[in-house]
């Protein structure tokens, strides 16, 4: 069966420590200037005493439909037979058709590689080897989540059938796979 | 400031800059030149080498030519372009561009042999391909011509396919960059024929393109409210980009070189009497105003497009 790989930021859990952000950079080579992924923290928002911050995981959102896909001209922007969209550096020109097409902006040129960049759940490193991707490893809350959606007895597959979760920009109809679990005003809910 | 997240600057939604925008005016005005010169033949049933024909001939090529190289320049790799041309992903604009453009550049340079067959007569080879094309003449205009108007809208459908920027993904954006693409092209024919050919402002072809003008400017204002009501209607992210025409210096590019020079010279001219509007200067200035307009319009479109994201 075929799989799908979501992850799921529980953004309660979240305290916006960036360690993903580190792990990311270290297990990705990921050079100084860019990312594959950023945890921005906004806020506070709301009254004294009850105020609150928000978390949002930044990073390629995986998409069903993915623009990137569709727009690269040689195929380098690619879904691997994990169904994890990722890219193939020989074959990348540069032309920063996906950086522009991309729902998210998520996608990035590295300066080092000069080919296009973004998170791809580590699936040529961790995954290969049956590890969790680095962010989800090493996030000290364990607010992120990963694992294939299609198994049912998967954390995954039941966190979004349980709980209320959201995904980004929903309306451009790229149908993301990273879930959102939205925060509780003021406080950690678990 | 700096942010516990890091470096916001890969995050700029403006990731295609002028030399893309330079790019999309000579690719639009190299088809056209081409278009409007190649029209312009069959409607009169010449059977001569128009002044008009030959700067087209000149043109089209040179255009293209120059636009390929800000193309390949701007890349991240420039020297391994030639991945673009063994690898197709024809679910891509650009994909489908680079099979246009490669039927395209090679038969500007064929019908460029064909014209200038008589200078090159004594040229061994070229001389010979060049009488030979003859032959082919009527099947390679049709062709080219057809090419053309796939050339030309493809500068529009390559920022049209990006569904998140709201002013740049509307249906109206090829037929528009199409259009201003034969106001560059009837421009820039003008200019090469009387500075480089000779011809006489007042000669029946330079009227002709006097012709298309009116209707082609008429028609590029159009469109362009076309574009901007249906963002108005839209609301939400695509309203917001109208916010380009009344803020920031893409504003002032807008209604000063694209409205002001572009369709404001060319038209004002026409108000003159006629021994001035058909008279070198005044003829040579509207060209160049055009060829302004049109620059300016793809980098109006291009930047303002690409600020503002849904
Ligand atoms: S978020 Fe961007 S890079 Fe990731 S799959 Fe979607 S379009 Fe591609
Ligand atoms: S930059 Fe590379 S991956 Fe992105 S569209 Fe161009 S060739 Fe494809």
């Amino acid at each position: 069966m075929n799989k799908r790989y979501v992850m799921v930021h529980d953004e309660n859990k979240c305290i916006g420590c960036q360690a993903c952000n580190v792990a990311c950079r270290t297990e990705n080579d990921v050079p100084d200037g860019v990312a594959r992924l950023q945890v921005r923290v906004e806020g506070p928002f709301g009254e004294m005493p009850n105020l609150h911050y928000s978390y949002a995981r930044i990073s390629c959102q995986q998409c069903e439909d993915a623009a990137c896909i569709k727009v690269c001209p040689t195929g380098a922007a690619y879904r691997n037979d994990d169904g994890i969209i990722t890219i193939n550096k020989d074959k990348c020109v540069g032309c920063q058709y996906c950086v522009a097409a991309c729902t998210y902006k998520v996608r990035f040129m590295n300066p080092v590689t000069r080919v296009a960049d973004k998170c791809n759940f580590c699936t040529d490193t961790r995954l290969k080897r049956g590890e969790q991707p680095a962010c989800v490893t090493v996030c000290p809350t364990n607010a992120l989540v990963f694992g294939d959606a299609n198994d049912a007895s998967s954390e995954v597959a039941q966190i979004i059938a349980t709980r209320a979760t959201y995904r980004d920009k929903v309306h451009l109809g790229a149908e993301p796979r990273v879930y959102r679990i939205p925060a509780k005003k003021g406080g950690i809910a678990s | 400031m700096n942010n516990i997240w890091g470096d916001m600057s890969q995050y700029d939604p403006v990731t295609w800059h002028w030399v893309i925008a330079v790019y999309l005016f000579l690719a639009g005005l190299s088809a056209g030149a081409v278009m409007v010169a190649l029209a312009l033949r069959w409607a009169k049933g010449e059977q001569f080498e128009s002044p008009i024909i030959k700067a087209a001939a000149l043109v089209a090529p040179l255009a293209i030519c120059l636009g390929m190289l800000c193309l390949v320049f701007d890349l991240t790799k420039p020297f391994h372009f030639w991945l673009i041309l063994i690898n197709y992903n024809l679910s891509s604009v650009m994909s489908i561009g680079v099979i246009a453009l490669l039927l395209y550049i090679p038969l500007t340079f064929a019908y460029a042999l064909l014209v200038f067959r008589a200078p090159l007569a004594n040229w061994p080879l070229l001389g010979g391909v060049a009488e030979a094309l003859l032959g082919w003449r009527k099947p390679l205009e049709v062709l080219l011509f057809g090419l053309g108007i796939v050339v030309g809208a493809y500068t529009g459908f390559l920022i049209s396919a990006m569904n998140v920027y709201p002013m740049l993904n509307t249906a109206i954006l090829p037929a528009l960059f199409l259009v201003s693409g034969i106001s560059a092209g009837a421009a820039a024919n003008a200019l090469v024929a009387l500075i480089w050919f000779k011809t006489d402002s007042h000669s029946a072809e330079i009227s002709g393109l006097h012709r298309v003008e009116l209707p082609v400017v008429g028609i590029e204002m159009l469109f362009l409210l076309m574009l901007f009501s249906a963002l108005y209607f839209k609301g939400g992210a695509a309203a917001s980009a109208l916010a380009s025409l009344t803020t920031g210096q893409w504003a002032v590019v807008f209604w000063a070189l694209v409205v002001g020079v572009g369709f404001g010279i060319p038209l004002l001219s026409r108000l003159l009497p006629a021994e001035l509007r058909h008279g070198k200067g005044v003829t040579v200035l509207a060209a160049c105003a055009s060829l302004t307009g049109v620059l300016a319009l793809r980098h109006f479109i291009l930047y303002a497009g690409q600020s503002y994201i849904s």
